[in-house]
């Protein structure tokens, strides 16, 4: 007995000698996050700090340990399975990694932090949501955490920004963003830009008004807005047709954007004018939806705007990842970013000015002939009735396209569709959806590819191909390859020079919406991504 | 052929008796008209064609003149048809109405000639001449599509153009193909499923097989289906009405149709 009472008193002391060091640790802030980290985005190996790794947007990590000549020795080393299920929509999260701990939002505001060398959770975290939610019950996801010191951001489907423990997941404030009962909603990752935090709204299928918001990361004060429709009497009001309308004009921000530092600009795309689908009490070009905007980030001011679509008419939202870069172009070297856009055009623009560089489509084109110089599109079929026209998802959606800076290439998730629009005038309802109408599909060849765009030109180098259209995300390493995926549920590593593929897994479950991420652990990269209600991480087997 | 006749009527009759007294409350209203135009282009045409004289699904363009009511037909798009196709409909009742209401304008002024047909001849040749790859119940083969509820999901003239014109459309699940392997050996059959990297098809031996396309030299999508153009000289315009008059008769859930 006494030797027992011994025994359990010298594991109790090591118990509190190891959980001593571990706040020693802390203390020290080896795991707090801080500005400068993100920053320095992809440098630290063991590290994925925001959305798309970096600021950006590139999704590109430096990783060397899995090329094209050993990939195909990737083995999964563990999967975890989320115990929520929504229905046709898993996982659309990038895990953030620090330091072997992986941080990850999933379904109807679930949230983890899991261990990344076995995918056992050290904490879950669930929200109790009302009964009533509006857009947030019909996309009932969440793209991924922010983390700024020891505390992560994370968006609701109620629309709320929550502060949580990164060592706990207990809830430090929660402050409101708009109210869901009248159709909002939020599902992005937020983004850290030096002190804020900046978070934008989902709910462009109901009578909303869009807006990019920045918050201060202790209090959850809100420090701007930026509304993504002008008020009246305001610039771009002109381009809508009376007050009535502005106030339900739509244009979510529900991806995540990019930052430049050295311009002190946030990049962030907007979604559709509302009603989707029925133009008619909307003429106009509905500014500032189905565009990208640029603004100050520490204002929240517009510096400029470029609109890919005036006046949609198919919820062709410009919700995509922009893409930051340094390219020369006609000769000289200009700062960029990069838009393979839902209406089927690659753009490349001024990221100082806005200024439209080139537009070439990296999709089948039947919609616009072209997009002339002042950027507008050439319309030649507005409804697919003449002939088909790519559906409501687009050519491509909010799945993260990847740059490999040393290789030059854009590469991107493509749809081929073929669907016809029928407007339907709606009535207008706080908390109902007013799409207006909606989109018939129309028989013809319709599938998914992988594309690799130069940039420069808008070219396309190669392509690799899947049986149907997907709605999977691209990540790109600097050893030369590209992690895609398919609605098939297959997880494919393909050489970013020519496209072929090299390795592939079957998830068992769509990979939809969701792009992989990779880091290093205990000297070995591991590659995660999310499938279904699962994450699955790869690496090499060993020797 | 009494005996069939006989059911219709009588699951016609139970059919009213337990549908919803009301009539359509926007029936000839031009903006439901209109409404319900747009509404069937996106919720109906892509089975009952955008003229909705029937792909996958039935002509609706006879409807009224086979006798089936308004109420009825409320009803199916409302809980759909088990078994086939037809799904349940959450829209808004104003809508189905409006949809009917569109329906009625597309409607024939004059009433259908009766059925034509023996179905007792017609199951009979369908037996000698469709069932190695059709099934109807527990009997027939695999290759096909299942027929056993056919006659409550297509109209005579989309039974009549599949039988003449196989190819004229192909059933989601059933695309021909033909499989190319390392040694030159053809296999030919309907692709059940298929992905980047792998196919899963049935052989025209009734087999699931899955190939990973890396073991295939190729795979040649048939631009015709497996089954044969039943034409005149194949199958006489009377042996045809007999078949399809037993299709017709094939799970039918509502007795209008035809």
């Amino acid at each position: 007995m006494r030797a027992m009472a011994r025994l359990t008193w010298l594991t109790a002391l090591c118990a509190v000698v190891s959980l001593a060091a571990v706040s020693l640790v802390a203390q020290n802030g080896s795991s707090a996050i801080t500005g400068q980290d993100i920053l320095a985005g992809l440098t630290n190996p063991g590290r994925w700090l925001t959305y798309s790794g970096e600021y950006n947007g590139r999704r590109h990590s430096p990783l060397t340990q899995i090329t094209p000549a050993n990939v195909g020795r990737l083995a999964p080393q563990w999967t975890f399975q989320a115990e929520t299920l929504a229905l046709n929509r898993g996982f659309e999260a990038t895990p953030l990694a620090v330091d072997g701990i992986l941080y990850v939002t999933g379904s109807f505001n679930y949230a983890w932090a899991i261990d990344a060398r076995t995918g056992r959770p050290f904490w879950k975290y669930r929200r109790e949501l009302p009964n009533n939610l509006t857009y947030g019950a019909s996309a009932p996801v969440n793209r991924g955490f922010a983390i700024l010191g020891d505390r992560l951001f994370m968006v609701t489907l109620d629309a709320h920004l929550l502060a949580m423990d990164s060592r706990t997941g207990g809830v430090i404030w929660d402050t409101v963003l708009a109210d869901y009962r009248v159709g909002y909603s939020a599902t992005l990752a937020p983004l850290v830009v030096k002190d804020k935090i900046i978070v934008g709204i989902s709910g462009g299928e109901y009578p909303t008004r869009g807006f990019l918001d920045a918050y201060d990361p202790q209090t959850g004060n809100r420090v701007w807005r930026f509304y993504t429709v002008p008020g009246a009497g305001e610039k771009g009001s002109e381009t809508w047709p009376n007050t009535d309308v502005l106030a339900r004009g739509g244009g979510g921000t529900w991806m995540t954007g990019s930052y430049d530092p050295a311009l002190n600009l946030i990049y962030w795309g907007t979604g559709n004018p509302n009603p989707d689908y029925y133009g008619s009490d909307r003429e106009g070009d509905n500014l500032y939806t189905c565009s990208l905007v640029a603004l100050d980030a520490d204002t929240g001011a517009l510096k400029w705007h470029f609109q890919f679509t005036p006046h949609d008419l198919h919820d062709w939202d410009a919700n995509q990842v922009p893409v930051l870069a340094d390219l020369t172009m006609g000769g000289s070297l200009r700062k960029v970013v990069m838009m393979a856009n839902r209406n089927g055009f690659f753009y490349v623009l001024d990221r100082s000015t806005g200024k439209l560089l080139l537009a070439k489509p990296f999709g089948e084109q039947r919609w616009a002939r072209e997009i002339g110089v002042d950027g507008r599109p050439i319309v030649l079929n507005e409804t697919g009735e003449k002939e088909c026209i790519p559906d409501a998802h687009g050519s491509t959606n909010f799945m993260p396209p990847s740059f490999d800076p040393g290789r030059g290439l854009f590469f991107v998730t493509a749809r081929e569709t073929c669907s016809a629009y029928v407007p339907m005038k709606p009535e207008f309802k706080p908390g109902t959806s007013t799409t207006g109408g909606g989109v018939r599909r129309v028989s013809g060849n319709t599938y998914g590819a992988l594309r690799a765009i130069d940039p420069t030109t808008g070219e396309r180098k190669w392509e690799f191909r899947y049986p149907t259209p997907t709605l999977a995300g691209v990540m790109s390493t600097a050893s030369g390859l590209v992690f895609a995926g398919d609605s098939e549920g297959n997880f494919t590593a393909v050489d970013a020079r020519t496209g072929k593929p090299l390795w592939h897994y079957p998830t068992g479950a769509s990979i939809w919406g969701a792009a992989a991420m990779t880091f290093m652990l205990d000297g070995r990269q591991h590659v995660v991504i999310a499938s279904g209600n699962t994450l699955v991480a790869f690496a090499l087997l060993q020797p | 052929m009494p005996t069939v006749f006989l059911l219709l009527v009588l699951s016609t009759s139970t059919a009213l008796a337990q549908a919803p007294a009301a009539k359509n409350p926007r029936a000839g209203d031009p903006n439901a008209i209109r409404a319900g135009l747009a509404r069937f282009q996106l919720s109906c045409a892509e089975c009952h064609g955008i003229d909705a004289k029937g792909v996958f699904g039935p002509d609706l363009t006879t409807l009224w003149a086979a006798g089936v009511s308004e109420e009825r037909t409320f009803d199916i798009v409302r809980r759909g048809i088990q078994g086939s196709s037809m799904p349940a409909s959450r829209m808004p009742d104003d809508e189905i109405w409006a949809v009917l209401a569109y329906l009625r304008t597309l409607a024939p002024s004059v009433p259908l000639p009766p059925p034509i047909g023996d179905a007792q001849h017609g199951e009979q040749l369908f037996w000698a001449r469709c069932g190695s790859c059709h099934r109807v119940g527990s009997r027939g083969g695999y290759l096909g599509p299942d027929l056993s509820r056919i006659g409550s999901s297509r109209s005579r003239e989309t039974l009549i153009r599949d039988i003449r014109n196989a190819s004229a459309s192909i059933v989601p699940g059933y695309r021909p193909v033909t499989l190319v392997a390392a040694d030159g050996r053809r296999i030919r059959g309907v692709a059940r499923n298929e992905d980047a990297f792998s196919i899963q098809v049935m052989d025209t031996r009734d087999q699931l097989r899955g190939y990973l396309k890396s073991t295939l030299r190729e795979i040649v999508d048939e631009p015709r289906s497996l089954m044969p153009d039943f034409g005149p000289d194949q199958l006489s315009e009377r042996d045809l009405d007999d078949i399809v008059r037993f299709l017709g008769t094939l799970g039918r859930a509502d007795p209008g149709r035809r």
